[in-house]
Formats: C-alpha cells, structure tokens, sequence
C-alpha cells in the first residue's frame, strides 16, 4: 500500500455537540492537531456536499488537543454538522489561514452574530496575555445570544455606540468578525478615527488552501489594487488594506 | 511507493512524440495553484504529473465579484484565468519545480495565436517536457474558447504550436461543442500528441431568497465541474476516442476509483482530477494507491495491460 500523506488533514472525535443558542451549536473534537491560533480556521468535510465548510477556531485546549468550533444552521452543511453526535468522525483540515496580531494595547472586540467565535478565542488569549480587552457583541434577539462577552447588543445593531465606546474606553485597536457589511463599516470607522483594525473575512472557499483563487478580496497594497485570498492570505486582514465594493 | 506498476506512457502513434508517467493520475488544472504550494498536504512525487494553473502571457488578475458558486453534486467557477503570467512562472515556479523533480505539464492559454506561440516558444527553450493547450476556458473575454469552439481555427492553432514547440503536446478541449469529433480530429492533425478532455461545461448558478418583500438574487456564471458532470465527460471522451489515434487524458467529475474503470472502458489512457481535489487534497494519491492494489490483487501486470482487458472484455 502507497504511502498516503495529507499533513493538515484530521480525523478527530466529536467529544461533545450542544445547543448553545438559537439553531446555533458548539461542537468539540478531540484530534491529534497539536497546535491552533485565533484567526484560524478549519475546514470540514460534509459527505453530503461537494465542497468543505470553513469555521473559525473558537477555543483550542493544547493540553488535551481539542478544538471548539461555533456553527449556525444555514444550509446542508450544518444540517449535517448537527445530526452528529458524541463519539462520531468528522474530517477536517487545519490549523488554515492566518492570525490575529496580539498588540498590547487597549483592545476592542467586536463579535456579530456567529461571528463571535473567534473573539471568544481571541479574549480568552489576550487574558492569558494581560491585554486589556473589551468584548462587545451583537445579536438579532434575546434567544440568540452566545454568552462570553462583556456586553451585548440585542435587537440593535453592535455598531449603534461603537464611536462612544471606543472614545470611552480609549480604545486603540479593534479586532472583528462579522457580516461583511458590518466589517466594512467598523473598517471605516476605525480609519476615521486613526486606530488600527482587523478584521477576519468570511468568502465562500473552495479548496481553502489558497491554489484556486476562488475566495479572493480586493486589497490595496503600494497604490496597487490585487486579490488576496481570505482561506490562505486571510482570513484576517488589516481594515484599512480592504477595498469594499 | 508501491506504485511502479503505475507507469504508463502516453504515445503519438504517428511521431512516436511521447509522455512517460509515474502514474496515469494527474492533478488538473487550477486545482493545483503553481503546484508547490500542495506540498503541505501531499507527497507529490506520488503524481502522475500536476496541470499547472492556466498561465497567460502577461499576469491576469481575474475576475471581480464572487468566482464560486456550489451546486448539487459540482461547483460554478469564473476565477477568470488568475495568473503570475509566464515570464514569472519561469523566473521563480519553475526552478522550484526543477529542484524538486515535480512532474507537471504547463498548461498555457491566450487571447490570440501569437500569445499561443509565443508561449510555446518559451517552454520549448525551457525545456518543458509536456504543455497542456487551453482552449477551452468559458471564464475569459477574448480568445481561448474561441479557438477551442472552431475546428478550423483550432487545426491552424495547433499547427502553429507545433511549429513552435518539441516536447509533448496536449490540447484541452471544451465540451461546449456540437461537435466534439471535429475539434479532437483538428487538434490531432494539427500536431497535437494528445487530448484532454473535458474543460468546464457553461453553467449559471442563482440563489433567490425572499426578504422583507423583496427577492434578493445572488448568481454566479461560469464553468461547471465535479461529480455532475461525469455523464457528460464519459460521453465526450469516448466521442474522442472514436475520432482520433492519440492518446486521450479524461476528466470531469473523477472523484472515485470507479470512476477510473468507467473513463477506462470508454478509452481513456490518463486521468485528471480536478474538483475533487477541493474535496479531498490526497485524493489524486488516494486513487493511484487504490487502482495499484487492485492491479496487484487480479495480477494485471501494468497499467496497459489493466486498459486493453477493459476494452476489450
């Protein structure tokens, strides 16, 4: 038998899945993935698709290799995702993508709907670190709401005081995940008010490994406009780089 | 490895030209980037050979907007033929190639005839062994599929190549055709020592949802891959093989080793994997490792011997 070798590809156990909010679930697998950061993604193989699906990273234990990922229903693809249970396989490639920079400074985190799972990641690293941090979160109704933030919005949308929380605070980096319409406007806004923002983009991916080309965003790079990746070169990206559409 | 009873050669009857492959897999086009960056993923030297992504004269940098759509069983593209442009490729992919002995064909695609030859001119100073031609790419404006669609036009493109180019050559033919016979027949006697077979089949994807009163639509044009596609390959490749003397190279929708046998049975000689490497990175490994054992369990001694029993049972 040929030897097969695929480095990043996993097999892992699904150690718990439950229901943490409205149709939204948390899902724990155990693997021999030794190594995750936040902004990372994984890709998970849905037998029932012809593509993978990406989710952030929203929790990785080093010590006992398991990794927490958040997911939403929206398709066939988290309907398949949930009708997993304990003790059952799943395949996924990781750790993908880039990180997030880690400054140590005065940090917003702004998480909107599912969007929160890697600030859950991301605040509990900047605690590890003793970054100061403040994690706001938005969501459509009460029953939607993934606990783990400092404050959330319901109903409103998270950027309604987001200019008086950031001058409150005396905040000097903002981080987010978040529909891109949102990402856009916290871009902007960081921009006017001359902070730094990253922001983790979200793109439909096909191979999620950076070869097709398939999940690209405009970038400014030298007075220059390319494409960048979100799977490879992101998904996190510094706000002001980010051409909207 | 345990696959040497994997190697085959691919071989112009009429020039004796040929391709010799550590394994009938290859990976397609645009499914593999530049080829080096698979390198995390999979031993390469398992290949057959990698298809380059589609490089152009001058870099390209593709289509704006979304360039991916999922649909049953397949996928939409308009990636737009993104690429370094060749005078990059040669400069910093290639040596990378050398250095690690990767087997590959350089699948080259233009807007008009000089851009065809002109790149034909330079893999043959560089010595690259293989080309693939693409003249079959739905996704760009100007040329390409206009010579992929026109017997004629691609007859005295081919030729053209030739000229310019020694090594084996392989054009890549669009299934967006009546008639599949006329352009493979063109191609083989234009020069061609090979045909690959099939591109992306057009295709549109639209997704309506219903908001706040309003339909909100969201679709994607461009070429069609993957397992749904199949149907439609088996039937071109074997339109193919009906035509011409030169060895075939089949894709479209090949995700399982059972696929392999049933591209065989209509004629292939080679295979390219394309969506199904978005799938399952190992997959082009995967295959070759599972079409070895089955040759090693029912005593079929190479590749050849393994195609003629199928056709001819």
């Amino acid at each position: 038998m040929a030897k097969i070798m695929n480095k990043k590809d996993y097999k892992g156990k699904i150690t718990s899945i439950k229901n943490v909010a409205l149709n939204t679930y948390e899902m724990k697998i155990s693997s021999d993935l030794d190594n995750a950061m936040c902004g990372q993604f994984i890709s998970i193989l849905c037998p029932n698709k012809t593509l993978r699906r990406p989710f952030s990273i929203a929790d990785f234990d080093k010590e006992n290799k398991i990794l927490t990922v958040l997911f939403k229903l929206r398709g066939e693809g988290t309907q398949y995702l949930k009708s997993l249970k304990e003790n059952d396989t799943i395949q996924f490639m990781a750790p993908l993508g880039n990180t997030f920079k880690l400054e140590n400074k005065n940090c917003l985190l702004v998480g909107a709907g599912i969007g929160i799972a890697p600030m859950l990641f991301l605040k509990k690293e900047m605690n590890k670190k003793g970054i100061k941090n403040y994690l706001i979160s938005g969501f459509k109704e009460e029953n939607e709401i993934i606990y783990g933030s400092d404050e959330n919005v319901v109903g409103g949308s998270v950027l309604d005081n987001l200019e008086d929380l950031i001058k409150q605070k005396n905040i000097e980096v903002i981080y987010s995940c978040a529909p891109t319409i949102v990402l856009q406007k916290i871009a902007q806004l960081a921009q006017k008010l001359s902070i730094k923002s990253y922001i983790a983009m979200e793109r439909v991916m096909a191979c999620s490994i950076g070869v097709c080309r398939g999940c690209v965003i405009k970038i400014k790079k030298n007075n220059e406009i390319i494409y960048k990746s979100v799977c490879q070169d992101g998904p996190v990206f510094e706000g002001c780089e980010v051409v909207w559409d | 490895m345990g696959l040497e009873n994997l190697k085959t050669t691919l071989i112009n009857p009429k020039t004796n030209n040929s391709l010799t492959l550590k394994t009938p897999i290859i990976g397609a086009s645009g499914t593999y980037g530049y080829v080096d960056e698979y390198e995390n993923f999979i031993d390469l030297n398992c290949l057959g050979a990698i298809s380059t992504k589609g490089i152009t004269l001058e870099k390209r940098p593709g289509n704006s907007g979304d360039r991916i759509f999922e649909v049953q069983n397949g996928m939409i593209n308009r990636i737009g033929l993104e690429n370094v442009g060749i005078h990059a490729f040669l400069e910093e992919k290639l040596p990378k190639l050398i250095e690690k002995k990767i087997d590959f064909l350089l699948n080259i695609a233009g807007s008009t005839t000089e851009d065809y030859e002109k790149l034909a001119l330079l893999a043959n100073e560089y010595n690259i062994k293989a080309i693939e031609v693409n003249v079959s790419c739905p996704n760009v404006k100007q040329g390409c599929l206009e010579f992929g669609l026109n017997p004629n036009a691609l007859f005295e493109l081919t030729k053209k190549i030739r000229k310019n180019y020694d090594g084996f050559l392989i054009v890549k033919l669009s299934p967006n055709t009546q008639d599949i016979k006329a352009l493979a027949t063109a191609a083989e006697q234009g020069g061609a020592d090979c045909i690959s077979a099939i591109n992306t089949l057009r295709g549109l994807g639209i997704k309506v949802d219903y908001i706040a009163n309003k339909f909100i639509k969201k679709s994607v044009q461009g070429g069609l891959s993957g397992s749904c596609i199949k149907p439609v390959a088996l039937y071109m490749v074997n339109q193919i093989k009906q035509a011409v003397k030169i060895p075939v190279i089949a894709m479209g929708g090949i995700a399982k080793f059972e696929d392999l046998l049933e591209f065989m049975a209509v004629g292939a000689d080679a295979f390219q994997i394309g969506t199904a490497n978005f799938i399952n990175p190992s997959i082009c490994t995967n295959l070759a490792a599972q079409l070895s054992n089955f040759m090693d369990k029912n005593n079929f001694k190479d590749f050849n011997e393994l195609k003629g029993a199928i056709q001819n049972d």
